[in-house]
């Protein structure tokens, strides 16, 4: 039988019904997937594709630890947050006991009244616990409640060398320090996923728009601080200022064969992971970089070796002392008065005489005044070849330039270069004159001050990095003169205090304390002491620095003994051998 | 199903074929209506989007595998973290000072060199 759909019959009205209705579903779906493709793909995407960010684990610090290998000052720790979901939680009395019992001083105080807020999808209960601690919470099985990871960083050795660590503030920023002076190495690069993703956002490898770029850790630096000399130091300045009354208190200890720092202690001081604590942030600062003063009489052994490097004075070249020159109207007097009559340079040294410096500043010049030639020398000396009153490019945050007024500036004329030749009148950190010094007296080589020894690499290998020194300031033959002359001036006053068989050299400094006036406190002094030790080639730079508030503190009192102690045990350390 | 020659042979002439074509010609015995074809056709249809899901879900399960073994190394690397911090400070210079050894312990009163 041949089926035929008759004109008007029903099958072929419902045929064309049928067709009309599929045209409709045709055009509908050409609208929707060839029209509308773009914008329904869009929504698909965004609900199937997930963006996960994969953070990147910011890089350790560590400190060298003698001959071992380096050992971590700066880690990073997981911890995490306890929360609930007060509308999925049950039998929250157990809760709150078990919160309580794990958690303990990091549990919120009213874990029962954040529970009751039925309101609420989010309470945190506990901060800041540990791994082991969460587990434990875990293993209760408790319905509503959720964990979030985070991740810290962790001071295993507490306070040392704090100043120069920094910390890491609330926002992933490192502050201070090496943490904030290298934040962009430390920090590394964050990764990125991009994935189909099932409901629980496992990611599928389904979709051709997956993206997989691995996190790139920062770096793993490890600091020329070694924590045995800085913990000793710390120790050493605590007991020092103890002993004199001091408030404040900074040291430096430098190699000068290579820049490199092995110590920087300060005083007061704080714990990075408590830094939200601390009331003061003046002592985030440390002191050694970011406090220029005027460093006082140390300044003379620079004066001293621009004098005999210019070849105007030798040790024992001589003048007439009578406590007293006059430049450009000002009087300068002695400190030390009595030593009258004529004497020579290194005797000049050893009382730390004012007008024995002077007379040297006059000697660059036409030998009775601090002329613009004589003003020129010690410029080029001070600020360009010993680096005062410049950053030193240290890898921490916080430098300050200090200044050396050049006798270009108004204020660079006779009477403040008078004052610079012994320390006085221009601002400088305790990094620029440590690092000047050391180039007095390894032969007259500058290093850039540096407080990184190196790296280690991604497989947990240590690469030391090699120092070059930067430029010449004296030659060899200036620098064995002055490493004698501070030698014999430390000798002279200080017997017996040094390890016998060892070549200790220093010079003191009191410093006076600048008024709002111009002028100088009068019931205010800051100690100062500068020195090396070591074989026939010094080992070890050590400054200290004491001060307090409307305290009088001397150089050879206050802060000499400080030196000894380090100086002393630092042989021990180091373990030098003597001489005969 | 099978195929069987033909017996008939009918020449070129008589069928009026033109060059080069085939002067063989097989025909099935078995005949296929067009619903079995729609059926056959339907099958295959189904045979392999069964076969491409089957990879699919495989390719999936691997993801799963492979997000489990993420997040145990994951884990193991932050235990392994953790422990090296509480290593740390056990070995830290604070903690080895306050030790009852380091307690026990007394200043060197001298030092002696030899030279070598």
């Amino acid at each position: 039988m041949k089926l035929e759909l008759q004109k008007g019959s029903r099958s072929r009205i419902l045929a064309v019904l049928v067709l009309g209705v599929m045209a409709v579903f045709v055009v509908r779906l050409f609208y929707l997937q060839v029209i509308q493709h773009g914008y329904y793909s869009n929504l698909a995407d965004n609900e199937q594709i997930k963006r996960l960010t994969i953070p990147a684990k910011r890089g350790l610090i560590y400190a060298l630890d003698g001959d071992k290998p380096p050992v971590q000052l700066v880690m990073n720790e997981t911890i995490y947050t306890v929360f609930a979901d007060p509308q999925t939680t049950k039998d929250d009395s157990k809760i709150v006991d078990v919160i309580r019992r794990i958690a303990g001083g990091n549990a919120r105080a009213d874990l029962s009244g954040l529970l009751a807020r039925k309101d609420s999808r989010y309470q945190i209960l506990a901060t800041k616990i540990t791994r082991t601690q969460a587990d434990k919470i875990k293993q209760e099985g408790l319905r509503g409640i959720g964990f979030q990871q985070e991740s810290q960083r962790v001071y295993p050795e507490g306070s040392l060398a704090a100043q120069t660590l920094g910390f890491v503030d609330f926002s992933g920023n490192g502050r201070y320090g090496v943490e904030g002076k290298l934040n962009d190495r430390l920090l590394g690069r964050d990764g990125l996923l991009q994935s189909v993703t099932d409901v629980s956002d496992v990611p599928l490898t389904i979709g051709n728009r997956n993206i997989n770029k691995p996190a790139v850790d920062g770096e793993n630096i490890v600091l020329s601080i070694d924590r045995n000399v800085q913990s000793y130091v710390d120790q050493a300045l605590a007991a020092g200022l103890k002993r004199t009354g001091a408030t404040n208190g900074s040291v430096m200890v430098m190699d000068p064969q290579s820049g490199k720092i092995m110590a920087m202690a300060n005083f007061p001081t704080y714990k990075p992971a408590e830094f939200n604590k601390v009331e003061d942030g003046e002592v985030f600062n440390n002191g050694t970089i970011s406090k220029p003063y005027e460093p006082g009489s140390v300044i003379k052994t620079l004066t001293v070796a621009t004098g005999i490097d210019k070849g105007v004075i030798t040790p024992q070249s001589t003048y007439v002392n009578t406590d007293l020159i006059t430049i450009g109207g000002e009087q300068i007097r002695n400190a030390t008065k009595g030593q009258t009559g004529t004497i020579t340079i290194q005797h000049a040294l050893n009382w730390s005489l004012n007008t024995g410096m002077v007379t040297v500043a006059q000697r660059l010049g036409d030998g009775t005044s601090i002329n613009r030639s004589a003003r020129d020398i010690m410029y080029d000396y001070f600020y360009n070849k010993f680096g005062l009153g410049q950053f030193s490019g240290i890898e921490l945050s916080g430098e300050a330039s200090g200044i050396v007024w050049s006798p270009e500036a108004l204020e660079g004329n006779a009477v403040r270069y008078s004052n610079m030749s012994f320390g006085q009148g221009m601002d400088l950190t305790m990094v620029q004159v440590c690092s000047a010094f050391s180039s007095i007296v390894n032969g007259g080589k500058y290093y850039k001050p540096t407080v990184l020894a190196g790296v280690v690499d991604t497989s947990g290998t240590y690469k030391p990095r090699l120092t070059q020194p930067l430029r010449t300031t004296i030659s060899p033959s200036t620098s064995a003169q002055v490493k004698e002359m501070t030698r014999t001036a430390r000798a002279m006053v200080n017997q017996g205090i040094d390890r016998p068989g060892y070549v200790i050299g220093g010079k003191t400094g009191t410093s006076e304390v600048p008024d709002k006036n111009g002028g100088y406190l009068e019931n205010e002094t800051v100690g100062t002491y500068l020195g090396y030790g070591g074989e026939d080639a010094p080992a070890y730079v050590i400054m200290i620095q004491v001060s307090g508030k409307n305290v009088l503190l001397q150089g050879g009192r206050d802060a000499m003994p400080i030196f000894a102690d380090i100086s002393n045990w630092m042989i021990d350390y180091l373990k030098l051998q003597p001489k005969g | 199903m099978s195929y069987q020659r033909t017996s008939q042979f009918n020449t070129r002439r008589q069928q009026n074929w033109s060059r080069n074509q085939n002067t063989v010609a097989f025909i099935s015995s078995v005949k296929l209506g067009p619903v079995a074809h729609t059926v056959l056709v339907a099958l295959m249809i189904t045979v392999l989007g069964l076969i491409y899901l089957t990879q699919a879900t495989r390719a999936t399960s691997y993801d799963y595998e492979a997000q489990k073994i993420d997040s145990q190394i994951a884990e193991l690397s932050t235990k392994k973290s953790d422990l090296e911090v509480e290593n740390a400070r056990l070995t830290a210079l604070e903690t080895v000072k306050n030790s009852s050894v380091a307690r026990e312990m007394t200043t060197a009163s001298g030092t002696e060199y030899v030279r070598e």
